[in-house]
């Protein structure tokens, strides 16, 4: 976590970047930059983007693929609005796994079946 | 998503996620074709140009489109065809490189499967279950078992290759051992029966071969020490070879195996190797070798046994040699240092050696009361021993040094059946230190007999103790007695008598000899004292035990004060009047009993320096023809002349005999008691269940003779105490 009481259920944790102006490559080792298909970049812990399996072996893979090396990964397939959700349930999971008082995970009924098969793709 | 979203709506249409993927019939071979490039591009290093997320999307969609079979056998067939690539150059490695090329191949497989499994990951999860293939990393192993260590033109080599080299190093070389724990390690990943089979079984083969030969070779130019600690350099450098690379599992079997071949194979060659086995080292106290020996034998069924019974059988040899060797008889003192130096010795084997190791224990001490009793004199020896021991070898010692010896005393005592022999002897020995003033320590003589009351209960020691009261009772009525007589006795000799009671002590019945006359009368005044104060007693003089001073005046003047037994002051006394008299005079006017008197005159007339009597004829013995005179030449440099009586230390024969009956006669009313106690709480009882009944009563003590039980049963009927069944001959009945 970035910053110290910060309930992860918030709409907007102010730790997340929407800023597509930001193109530094030199993303430090404990954060990675997960981009949306319309070129959104979430610049989140590292921690947390491994709550998600796809993410963990992506980032993790001996081979060093294109994603390890830069530290940035592109989900051509995954809108803006859902990856943020998304980075927003990595806190949260953290949090909640971490056993301390958690409160519910709010999701909006609209986007529930895209939020699906995005978790289903990310293994989460 | 898991966790705690809001229960979903269920007007929701579920439909496929929005992939805008047309529906191309060539799509999938696409796609594949992409992936298929990757995999390639893994296999050649070149994967850091490849994006993951879209291999990974490309994979999850064609599992999506139901194309996972096409994506999975096209993997078989892509990594089949990559491994027999990298089968044929690890085939064409040469000579040594041949385990570097095998084990860099396996590095780079193994990197590259797990690349691919993490981009088919989609696929590990949801297809392979579902169509029960196996799963990507174990099909990548199965995989690289088939076509590189099962294929032909290897998996030969690699064995020969791997055995050849545990070989060398067998032999002293140094290998590449880093490598070959990769090599096994990789053995071992591709499955546990991988690595038995194509590795561990034929590995132990060689193994016992090698030792096999390699023992053989030992056994014939070795001796057992060195044999020893080359096995267990062996063992060692087997274990270790574990360590370093091997499985941890075979570490039990490969140790199996060179222990069977090492030590199995050979223990008894080994245990009885003529100059150098184990009996040898026993003699040699070689602890180092019995440790070795231990520690080997005990990894091995039978081994610590095979130790045991030798070691056993040795003592037991030994032992017997010790116990019955004639000429050893001579010194009990010495024979029992012996015992104890023999105990000492192995005791120390054992806990240096062999850890202490209980069941050792058992069979020493089993030795030992095995060979100590197979001499009867036993009891006799250790009761002179401690004798020896509390009249002056204690002399000077620290308290803590006389508990370590009569610990040991206990320690040898507990191995007597015959405790009531010990008993009996050890009476007459401590009657004789304390009526002679020659105990050197009053706490080692009650530490002594605290030992045996807590060894054999209160019983065993009333009577010890009871003489322990005498001496003191004794010495307040001599001091009373001279209060209250001083005045009457005027100049005469001093007299100090020590008053014992009836069954306390060894006394037997003896006449008393004729005392001076000079004596006699002090002895009457006492007598009237003692009487006087206590009524209803009866005193009876033991001159046979009794010491005294006397001052003698010689030739040239010279004066000595002699220290002689009664019955040497009796005679000496004699020599007052006349100069000579012959032995049948002397017999006649003492009345000394012949075996004493003989004694007496022997340490007054034949030990050289204390000869205060002249003998004619001079000889060493005594005979009833010999006469004697008062020596005027005698001289000595010492004022104080102690003239011992010369006792047999140990019994002669037929006081062993007496001795012995005596100790039968009291073993009579102890059985007897004991058949009775049985009895009378048993009412009925066969004859064989008394025997066992009274053995197992009393072998604390003795071991009674099944022969004499029944005699004294015999004798119970007789009294009446018992009778016989009228139906069953057999049985006894307890009669009230």
């Amino acid at each position: 976590m970035l910053r110290k009481g910060e309930a992860p259920g918030h709409q907007t944790p102010p730790h997340l970047h929407k800023d597509d102006g930001d193109d530094d490559d030199d993303a430090p080792s404990g954060f990675v930059k997960l981009i949306s298909a319309e070129g959104f970049e979430f610049v989140v812990d590292k921690k947390a983007a491994m709550v998600s399996n796809t993410l963990r072996n992506m980032l993790t893979s001996p081979g060093g693929f294109s994603e390890t090396r830069e530290g940035e990964v592109r989900f051509p397939e995954i809108s803006t609005p859902i990856l943020e959700k998304i980075c927003q349930y990595f806190y949260w999971s953290l949090h909640y796994s971490s056993g301390k008082e958690t409160s519910e995970f709010q999701i909006e009924p609209e986007i529930t079946l895209e939020l699906m098969m995005a978790a289903n793709y990310l293994d989460t | 998503m898991s966790g705690g979203g809001p229960p979903k709506k269920r007007n929701f249409k579920i439909e496929l996620f929005k992939h805008r993927v047309e529906l191309d019939p060539k799509y999938a071979e696409r796609t594949w074709k992409v992936l298929e490039h990757a995999i390639h591009e893994i296999y050649n290093h070149n994967a850091s140009g490849l994006s993951f997320e879209e291999l990974y999307r490309s994979a999850y969609n064609m599992v999506l489109h139901k194309y996972g079979e096409k994506l999975y056998d096209g993997l078989e067939r892509t990594m089949t065809w990559r491994l027999k690539e990298i089968s044929k150059s690890i085939e064409a490695a040469q000579g040594g490189l041949f385990l570097e090329e095998l084990n860099a191949k396996w590095m780079d497989h193994n990197k590259a499967l797990q690349m691919i499994r993490d981009i088919l990951m989609y696929m590990d999860r949801t297809y392979v279950p579902q169509s029960r293939r196996t799963p990507v990393h174990e099909l990548g192993l199965n995989l690289w078992r088939d076509h590189i260590i099962h294929s032909p033109m290897i998996h030969s080599r690699l064995l020969d290759t791997l055995l050849d080299l545990i070989h060398r190093e067998r032999m002293g070389e140094m290998i590449n051992r880093g490598l070959m724990r990769s090599i096994t390690k990789m053995l071992m990943d591709l499955g546990a029966a991988v690595y038995q089979d194509d590795f561990e079984k034929p590995f132990l083969d060689v193994t016992a071969s090698f030792y096999s030969g390699e023992s053989q070779e030992f056994i014939e130019c070795c001796d057992c020490g060195n044999y020893l600690k080359k096995s267990e350099r062996r063992l060692n450098e087997e274990m270790e070879r574990v360590s370093h690379y091997l499985d941890a599992g075979t570490e039990a079997k490969i140790t199996s195996v060179v222990e069977k071949e090492m030590i199995a194979n050979h223990m008894h060659r080994l245990v009885h190797m003529e100059n150098s086995g184990l009996v040898n080292m026993l003699v040699d106290d070689k602890y180092d070798d019995l440790a070795r020996m231990y520690n080997l034998f005990r990894r091995v069924f039978d081994g610590l046994s095979t130790i045991r019974d030798v070691m056993t059988s040795y003592l037991r040899e030994t032992g017997k040699q010790l116990v019955t060797d004639p000429e050893r008889l001579k010194d009990p003192v010495e024979f029992v240092q012996r015992l104890l130096n023999e105990k000492d010795k192995h005791d120390k084997i054992i806990n240096v050696a062999f850890g202490n190791d209980k069941t050792f224990q058992n069979a020493l001490n089993s030795s030992f009361e095995y060979f100590i009793n197979l001499n009867n004199r036993s009891p006799e020896f250790i009761s002179l021993y401690v004798d020896d021991k509390l009249r002056k070898g204690l002399k000077g010692a620290t308290e803590e040094d006389v508990e370590v010896i009569l610990d040991k005393v206990m320690m040898l005592f507990r191995y007597l059946q015959e405790k009531d022999v010990f008993e009996k002897y050890y009476k007459q020995h401590l009657a004789k230190r304390l009526l002679s003033g020659k105990t050197v320590s009053d706490d080692a003589e009650r530490s002594m007999i605290v030992k045996l009351k807590t060894e054999c209960g209160y019983q065993f020691t009333s009577k010890l103790e009871g003489m322990f009261t005498d001496m003191k009772t004794s010495q307040d009525t001599m001091i009373d007695f001279y209060a209250k007589k001083s005045e009457e006795l005027g100049d005469g000799p001093t007299l100090d008598v020590h008053i014992l009671t009836t069954g306390s002590w060894p006394t037997q019945p003896c006449p008393p000899c004729n005392l001076p006359t000079e004596i006699l009368a002090i002895c009457d005044k006492f007598r009237t004292y003692y009487l006087g104060t206590h009524s209803g007693r009866r005193l009876t003089w033991q001159t046979n035990m009794g010491t005294a001073d006397i001052k003698a005046t010689f030739g040239k003047g010279q004066k000595h004060e002699l220290n002689v037994s009664t019955y040497q002051m009796c005679v000496l006394m004699l020599f007052n009047s006349t100069d000579g008299l012959t032995y049948k005079d002397i017999e006649q006017d003492t009345a000394i009993p012949a075996s004493d008197l003989k004694r007496c005159l022997q340490s007054l007339a034949c030990v050289k320096g204390k000869n205060v009597l002249r003998k004619e004829p001079m000889s060493k013995d005594i005979s009833e023809d010999d006469t004697f005179y008062f020596n005027d030449k005698f001289t000595s440099k010492l004022v104080k002349v102690k003239i011992g009586t010369v006792v047999a230390q140990k019994e002669s024969e037929p006081e062993k005999q007496e001795t012995r009956q005596r100790v039968e006669e009291d073993r009579k009313p102890q059985i007897e008691a004991a058949i009775v106690r049985i009895m009378k709480s048993r009412r009925v009882l066969d004859h064989n269940s008394i025997v066992a009944e009274v053995t197992k009563q009393l072998q604390a003590r003795f071991m009674p003779n099944p022969v004499v039980i029944k005699k004294r049963i015999e004798s119970l009927i007789e009294r009446e105490f018992l009778e016989r069944d009228k139906a069953d001959r057999k049985l006894y009945r307890y009669l009230a």
